[in-house]
Parts: structure tokens; C-alpha cells; sequence
């Protein structure tokens, strides 16, 4: 029967070159040296500068987070809001579950109150890409 | 690169890719409808070149944002594996027509074809040659796949090489069997509905068999580049999601189409 004899072709076919294969990268050494890196050491730019401050203990090298407000801020004490510019927008979540965000502009060295009574400023932190 | 945003997002640079391979698919749709009709191939051929230009210019430059300008943050590769991951989601759902359309003709034949199936005269190809060793095949390259990214995160870059093109072997040598296949098959796409569930469903998986075999190709030409670390290889891991995929999809075929379906 043709079909079964290449049937029988194709897997011995199959059979010789892998363990061919396998025989010639065996005895090739020249990938034995060779060690992938860590993207420790492999990242570069942006990827980089955020693993590098990641491991100095900055989990939040781009200031996403979520800051809670202190309670009670003052126009003496604002909560202060990290940004790398002269300008950030915030939002401020008046109630705790109140579905309206309070968007506003905040600049630098002017502090800022939202229409619940707390006060914000900005601060300046350092952007990842000069860390 | 001067950074005017203190945030971990990618906003591309402006690129004519996107352009250039939507004008492509609309040469390819168009074209295949001048080939049906006025059997002129020429626009499809159009095309498919530029097509294949475009992707690889597209997924180059992807590969050099995040490998060599280290642009992929880790939010950047969370938002490619929910893609990758979405991507395979839909194509789930395309494979899933085909097999409603499958079922819903071969559960419940009509009498056109015989009320039975397979239609009647027709003979389909037995299960246990070569669909069983395809099975096998696709199989067996989870596995090696599943070797190579092991070997990758255990920083083994002789092996992971190594697994890597056996998983590409096994992917060309399933398509070189299956090719042999639709060349001695005793039915063609126009044969009833048995010969046009059977290509279709089989040639679109075959056409994913092909597409991820170059997908895996790339990977490997991308770890001898040393563009993966041990622990960022996001290319890699969507080429072996991808695999698996199509490996699944070969085992609802093998099972509701070449061996229920005979």
C-alpha cells in the first residue's frame, strides 16, 4: 500500500534529522559559552531607567500612584503632588466613592484648593529619564 | 531620545507602515476578487509582496523600539500580552465559524449529500496515517517549545537555540505533510459541503500553521540577534502563545473533522 510506505518514510525522515541535529549542535561549542543576560544588564533606555530605579527602592519611578490626601491639608500644609514639570494635572476625589473627579491644573510653587476644602501643591520630583 | 513626558507609555514615532499595509489588504481583497472573477492574478500579487513588505517593516521596527531603544517598560509589555492575548481571543472566534459550519452540515446531513457523513462516494482520509502524525508533530513541538522558553528563563542559550528550531522543524515539516495531504486527496474544496468545510477550516489552520512557524522563525533569528533577556523576551512568549493556539486548533480538527467526521 503507497500510503503506508510513506507514512513509514516520513516519520524515519523526521527521526534521522532530529538526532542528526542533535549530534552536530552537540558537539558545536560554540553556543556553550554564551549566557542570555538578565534584562538587568540587557535593558537599555527608558526600560532601563525604570528597572534601575525600581531596584534603588523606587517602586513608583513615574509618580502613577494613587496619593492619598492628607486629612485635614491646609493652605499651610498641602498634600503635595510629585511631578517632573512645572505643571501637572490632578484629580481630587472629594468623598470617598463619589463618582465626580475634581480635574484640576496644578503649577508649581502656587498651592491650590479644590472646592472640598483640601489644598494641593507641586513638588518636583526627578523624571526617570534623568534618574 | 529627550523625554517630554515623565511616564512609562510608548507613544510611537510617526511611521508609514500602518498605511502602507492597509493599502495592502485592500490590493489583496480586491485582487482576490479579480482573480475569482477575471482570473487576473496580478493585483493580488501586488498585494501580497507589498503586504509581506509592510509587516516586516512594521514588526522591525517593534523589535528595535523594544530591544535596542528600550522603549518596552513594563507597562508597554502588559499592554502587548493583553493585545497578543485578544488577538488570539478573536481568532478563537474565527476558527469557531468554521467549526459551527462544520457541525451544522455533518450533524444533520441533508439529503443532497446522502443523509450520511461523509457524503456519500466520498472517501475521507484515514485518521490513523498521516493526520495521527501530524497530531503528533504538533505535539511534540509543545514540547520543545515549551523547552525552549524554559531553557530561556533558566538562562540555557544553546539549548533554548536548539528547542527553538526544533519547534520550527516540526512546524514546516507538519506543513510539508499536509501540503502532501491536499495534493493526494481523493476530494477537492468543490466536492458538496464535506470538501468545502474540510479546506477551509484545514487551510485556514494550515495558513496559521505557517504563519506561526515564521512567527517562532523570527524569535529564533531575534535570540541569536541577543535581542531577549532571560527575563523580558515578550516576541518570544507571544509566538509561543500563538503556537499553542494553532496546536489546539489542530486537536478539535483531528478530532471532530478527521476522525468523528470519517
Amino acid at each position: 500500500n503507497i500510503t503506508f510506505n510513506k507514512q513509514i518514510m516520513a516519520s524515519l525522515t523526521a527521526r534521522t534529522v532530529l538526532r542528526t541535529s542533535v549530534r552536530c549542535l552537540h558537539s558545536s561549542n560554540r553556543c556553550a559559552e554564551k549566557a542570555l543576560p538578565t534584562s538587568a544588564t540587557h535593558a537599555t533606555g527608558l526600560e532601563r531607567r525604570e528597572l534601575d530605579a525600581i531596584a534603588a527602592g523606587n517602586d513608583n519611578p513615574f509618580d502613577m500612584r494613587i496619593i492619598k490626601r492628607l486629612s485635614g491639608a491646609t493652605r499651610e500644609k498641602p498634600t503635595e503632588i510629585p511631578s517632573a514639570f512645572e505643571k501637572r494635572i490632578m484629580g481630587c476625589v472629594c468623598e470617598e466613592g463619589s463618582t465626580h473627579i475634581n480635574w484640576m491644573w496644578l503649577d508649581r510653587g502656587v498651592s491650590k484648593r479644590c472646592e472640598c476644602g483640601h489644598w494641593f501643591n507641586l513638588i518636583k520630583s526627578t523624571p526617570v529619564s534623568e534618574m | 531620545m529627550m523625554m517630554h513626558c515623565n511616564h512609562p507609555y510608548h507613544l510611537v514615532e510617526k511611521s508609514p507602515w500602518p498605511l502602507t499595509s492597509s493599502l495592502s489588504a485592500m490590493f489583496m481583497t480586491t485582487g482576490l476578487a479579480m482573480w475569482f472573477s477575471v482570473q487576473n492574478s496580478s493585483l493580488l500579487v501586488v498585494g501580497l509582496v507589498s503586504m509581506m513588505f509592510s509587516a516586516t517593516q512594521w514588526w522591525r521596527d517593534i523589535s528595535r523600539e523594544g530591544s535596542l531603544q528600550g522603549l518596552h517598560t513594563f507597562k508597554v509589555t502588559t499592554g502587548l500580552r493583553w493585545g497578543m492575548v485578544l488577538f488570539i481571543v478573536s481568532e478563537v472566534l474565527f476558527f469557531f465559524s468554521f467549526f459551527w459550519a462544520f457541525f451544522h452540515s455533518s450533524l444533520n446531513s441533508t439529503m443532497e449529500i446522502g443523509a450520511q457523513w461523509p457524503p456519500t462516494d466520498t472517501t475521507p482520509f484515514n485518521p490513523f496515517q498521516i493526520p495521527m502524525l501530524n497530531t503528533a508533530i504538533l505535539l511534540a513541538s509543545g514540547v520543545t517549545v515549551t523547552w525552549a522558553h524554559h531553557a530561556i528563563m533558566e538562562n540555557l542559550f544553546s539549548q533554548s537555540c536548539l528547542a527553538l528550531l526544533f519547534t520550527v522543524i516540526l512546524g514546516v515539516y507538519f506543513s510539508a505533510l499536509q501540503g502532501l495531504e491536499y495534493y493526494e486527496a481523493s476530494f477537492s474544496i468543490a466536492d458538496s459541503v464535506y470538501g468545502s468545510t474540510f479546506f477551509v477550516a484545514t487551510g485556514f489552520h494550515g495558513l496559521h500553521v505557517i504563519i506561526g512557524t515564521t512567527f517562532l522563525m523570527m524569535s529564533l533569528v531575534r535570540l541569536l540577534m541577543a535581542h531577549f533577556a532571560s527575563n523580558h523576551h515578550m516576541g518570544l512568549e507571544a509566538a509561543i502563545w500563538y503556537w499553542h493556539f494553532v496546536d489546539v486548533v489542530w486537536l478539535f480538527l483531528y478530532t471532530s473533522i478527521y476522525w468523528w467526521g470519517s
